[in-house]
């Protein structure tokens, strides 16, 4: 029973075909092919797929896409601003806090939906904001590290 | 070996491929969806042990959407088994991409449901009815060895499917001898490696032109692609295997599964795509498992600490379908670890349980090496009540000694072993936490201080398995850039950036100028797959071979267009020059248009164009044992000394690692921050094996912790700070001195904090021989200590 979905992803109008419980994750990669978005676990445990649903970072493998309908989704596609970088993507590939990139869009949306909301995070908020964002390359610090410099140079 | 190491060799370049990871442009295996794709559910055992009776797939069939319904049956009849084992020590088995007539493991793939969309898929196999003639299950491998124990395969003709004895001459007469000797019952629990990336697979079949690809997140692509051949009877020139961009491995994708050699078969079936991308549950259940080792281990030592000998049987839980026995191996042949210790036997025994199968994983057989070696030493000193560190530096083989060849015959490049735990004693403040610990206990804090050196072989060599070598293609393209083409693919250890600094540095061309291919079987060389930290081992070296082989011929070309003798000419700034008259140069540029088209200027009999190929052979390597049975099948030795200081909440169980110091030696580090940057990951994976994860499995032989929810990698949350510092001893026999850098992080953890951790408890006579340190692990033993004091 599939039906049309329309939405705004990353401040552009789309929509596609979508069964009632078609999770917003698969709608996003497979309907309207925006991959950035990775799937680790579908039991909103390991944070891969984390975007912005009008404005608050959420797990979108626990979302329907029906759900989203006429909503405002953000994912890592939309941090770039016009071939230019945003800081938080400067800040992780300046203190290395990628290695195989999997639970990089995740991480990254966890910790913009951070500084949307605070200005100057403290390490324990930062901290916090991507506890539900599983990295297994890592060890976290490098990314708490990016996050925190980030929010130096970020503006809204 | 001459260390010409120059920039950006060294240096703490920025990663290349981070920008496309930064910006959601990665491309892996699950981020492709050709036209017609087919998706593919798999329908998995629901008992650890059975018969199959019959399988029911008409209702499923018959489902909209459904394209077909396959049973292990149907897909035997048109392929071939792998053969796995075979050797001196592994006995032969068949392996097929579905489960035929047995279950030998809960999970197993037993049929498989083609149709139009991953949900239909899915929902489909939920439809497939399987009738089972239950057998009774082996789950402990102790039980599974007792003589009519049911097997787990009858072809085997025993559950004891592995053997490996190794014993120094008068091995008894020493433990005879000794003033003391000290026995214990460790285990290393099962774990996994969980890469956030499952793996996903995608095999397409093109009819026109009669060839295969196939897209697999695996870290060995070209001994897939072989493996693809043979089952199917189809060449392999018509194979091209692709591992694009791969989101994590740690071991876990080096093996070929069945689900993956199923796929190539059904794209030709089909004539599309087909593909599959696995949950989570289904990677507890089938991706390899890791660790799983019992080990009765004893020690012999002079009064005052000095070690002797040891004597270990190691029983290794290999799991249903057991593919490799390098874990055992592994551990079998470094149990004597950082110490001088020349008297050694070991009988391992590799066993057939109905679990999932065991394989690689980060650290493998190594980790449950150091592991419990370095639990043992603790429990000596404790009994002989010496300093954890005093009975370590009395026994670390000394820094003059190496190459050092260990009683089994394995060779150490090098190591300073005393610095490195000195070091980590200054780091940590080990006197002054000591008086701490003291002050804390009078206020009922349990306080612990951990110690180990935990040391890591790397670059392991193996017959037909690993091969001990690695290549490098190399071209300056006509357009003055460069391709390298690498023989290992990667799943995040940064190969496009360090393999771009060694050739930036050997041949001139810019940094930024480089482009390296990786993870394609059609351009680039064969290879081994990406494992055992050989990376910066065998394939670094490649490059920098490769990069010497094109250095050579630019100098050649410029000499002759020059006429100065190739030693006198120097590469820089997009020019050869001579060293004593700058002025004498020809741009790079020049060359590269020589090369390719103006042939006749070429130095006699050199090839046109600017393409080489590096090899390098791992040194060092013994791969058959000598008359005493000695071998050497790892190149590398790099190490880590570590003291970890923990507080533990005997009220809750809970672990706090308040420090975790370290010095880790690695030789020379290509990219210092692409180093740190593993370790801390490494280490944290360590946190994870020792306090937090476990793949518990119950009698019945289901396994119990499937989900994120029950098998609890670590958080952010969980981080400790981490006090990290390099000693760089650089392996003497590799042209870049690098020892490799991926593993010894996670070899830490489990010692230095299981050490800790007792330490901390000791007053309450807590000993711990079982991991992982969960809250209610500790408060069981707790109590149990307790119970123990009270009835004296």
């Amino acid at each position: 029973m599939a039906k049309t979905i329309s939405l705004t992803v990353n401040g552009k109008a789309y929509s596609g075909e979508a069964e009632p419980r078609t999770l917003l994750v698969h709608f996003l990669r497979d309907a309207l092919r925006l991959t950035g978005t990775h799937v680790g676990c579908v039991v909103g445990r390991c944070g891969a797929c984390t975007v912005l649903w009008n404005g608050t970072a959420v797990k979108s493998c626990m979302v329907f896409a029906v759900q989203a309908e006429g909503d405002e989704i953000v994912t890592v596609e939309g941090l770039a601003q016009d071939q230019r970088l945003h800081p938080l993507q400067e800040a992780f590939w300046k203190n290395d806090a990628v290695e195989c990139g999997y639970c990089t869009p995740g991480m990254l949306m966890s910790a913009y939906g951070l500084l949307s909301k605070r200005k100057k995070p403290t390490d324990e908020q930062i901290k916090k904001a991507i506890s539900g964002n599983l990295c297994r390359c890592t060890g976290y610090s490098n990314i708490v590290a990016a996050i925190k410099e980030a929010a130096e140079n970020f503006t809204q | 070996m001459d260390f010409p190491i120059n920039p950006p060799i060294g240096e703490r370049v920025r990663r290349k491929e981070t920008q496309r990871f930064v910006t959601g442009t990665g491309r892996y295996v699950d981020d492709l969806l050709p036209p017609g794709t087919l998706h593919v559910s798999f329908v998995r055992s629901s008992c650890a042990h059975a018969k199959i009776k019959s399988i029911d797939v008409e209702a499923a069939r018959s489902m909209p959407g459904v394209r077909a319904v396959f049973t292990g049956k149907d897909i035997a009849r048109h392929v071939k088994p792998l053969r796995v084992g075979g050797s001196s020590v592994l006995r032969p088995v068949t392996l097929y991409p579905l489960a035929v007539d047995k279950i030998r493991y809960f999970g197993e793939p037993l049929a498989v449901v083609v149709a139009d969309n991953r949900y239909l898929a899915e929902d489909a196999a939920e439809m497939v009815s399987v009738d089972y003639d239950l057998l009774p299950e082996v789950i402990d491998p102790e039980a599974a060895m007792e003589p009519g124990a049911p097997l787990v395969h009858e072809d085997a003709g025993s559950n004891v499917v592995y053997k490996y004895h190794f014993a120094t001459d008068g091995i008894d007469k020493v433990f005879e001898d000794a003033d003391v000797v000290v026995k214990e019952r460790i285990r290393s629990h099962r774990i996994t490696a969980c890469p956030i990336e499952p793996r996903a697979y995608l095999a397409s079949y093109n009819k026109e032109e009669d060839s295969l690809t196939m897209w697999s997140a695996t870290a060995n692509p070209h001994s897939l692609r072989g493996r693809i051949a043979d089952i199917l009877s189809f060449p392999e020139g018509k194979i091209r295997v692709i591992a694009p961009d791969v989101g994590g491995s740690f071991g876990v994708k080096i093996q070929t599964y069945q689900e993956e050699l199923l796929l190539p078969y059904l794209s030709r079936q089909f004539g599309r795509p087909v593909k599959w991308c696995e949950t989570r549950v289904e990677h507890m259940r089938n991706g390899r498992h890791g660790r799983d080792q019992i080990h009765y281990i004893e020690m012999a030592l002079k009064k005052d600490g000095t070690m002797l000998g040891i004597k270990d049987k190691i029983i290794a839980d290999m799991g249903s379908t057991y593919t490799v026995d390098h874990s055992i191996q592994a551990a079998a042949l470094y149990m004597t670890g950082v110490y001088q210790i020349q008297n050694y036997a070991v009988d391992a025994l590799g066993i057939s349980t109905n679990k999932t199968t065991h394989g690689s994983l980060r650290g493998i057989g190594k980790a449950d090496a150091s592991y419990i070696l370095e639990r043992l030493v603790d429990i000596v000193a404790r009994q002989l009540q010496l300093d954890p560190i005093d009975i370590r530096t009395k026994n670390f083989i000394p820094a003059d000694a190496f190459p050092y060849r260990n009683a089994t015959g394995a060779l150490y490049d090098s190591g300073q072993y005393h610095l490195a735990m000195k070091r980590t004693a200054e780091i940590a403040g080990y006197g002054q936490l000591r008086k701490e610990q003291a002050e804390l206990r009078k206020k009922g804090i349990y306080r612990g201080i951990g110690v180990a050196l935990v040391m890591e072989p790397t670059s392991s060599s193996r017959i037909h398995a690993t091969g001990g070598y690695a290549s490098c293609r190399l071209r300056i393209d006509p357009s003055g850039s460069a391709t390298v083409f690498s023989s290992m693919g990667e799943q995040g250890q940064g190969h496009e950036t360090t393999l771009a600094q060694i050739v930036a540095s050997q041949t001139g061309i810019p940094f930024d100028k480089i482009t390296v291919i990786h993870g394609d079987t059609l351009p680039t060389p064969y290879g081994f797959g990406t494992g055992s930290s050989r990376s910066s081992v065998v394939l670094m070296p490649s490059a920098w071979v490769a990069g010497k082989l094109m250095r050579d011929k630019i100098l050649g070309i410029a000499a002759r267009q020059l006429g100065v003798v190739p030693e006198k000419l120097e590469i820089g700034d997009g020019k050869v020059f001579a060293k004593e008259n700058k002025e004498r140069s020809i741009a790079l540029m020049e060359i590269v248009r020589t090369a390719y088209g103006a042939i006749h200027l070429l130095p006699e009999n050199m090839e046109p164009g600017l393409e080489v190929t590096g090899y390098f052979i791992n040194p060092n390597i013994d791969y058959t044992p000598d008359d005493k049975g000695r071998m050497n099948t790892f190149s590398s030795y790099p190490y880590a000394a570590v003291i970890a200081v923990v507080d533990v909440d005997v009220e809750t169980g809970m672990i706090t690692i308040v420090r975790y110091c370290t010095v880790h030696d690695c030789g020379n580090m290509i990219n210092p921050q692409i180093v740190d940057t593993q370790q801390q990951g490494s280490i944290m994976q360590g946190i994870g094996a020792a306090l937090y994860e476990e793949l518990r499995y119950g009698d019945d032989g289901q396994l119990l912790s499937s989900t994120f929810m029950d098998y609890r990698l670590p958080s952010v949350e969980e981080v400790p700070e981490l006090e990290l510092e390099h000693i760089v001893t650089p392996n003497p026999f590799t042209p870049l001195g690098a020892k490799g850098a991926g593993e010894t992080g996670m070899l830490g953890p489990p010692p230095a904090l299981c050490n800790a951790v007792e330490d901390a408890l000791s007053p309450l006579g807590v000993k711990i021989r079982e991991t992982p340190l969960t809250p209610d692990r500790i408060l069981d033993l707790i109590e149990k200590a307790q119970a123990k004091l009270a009835h004296g």
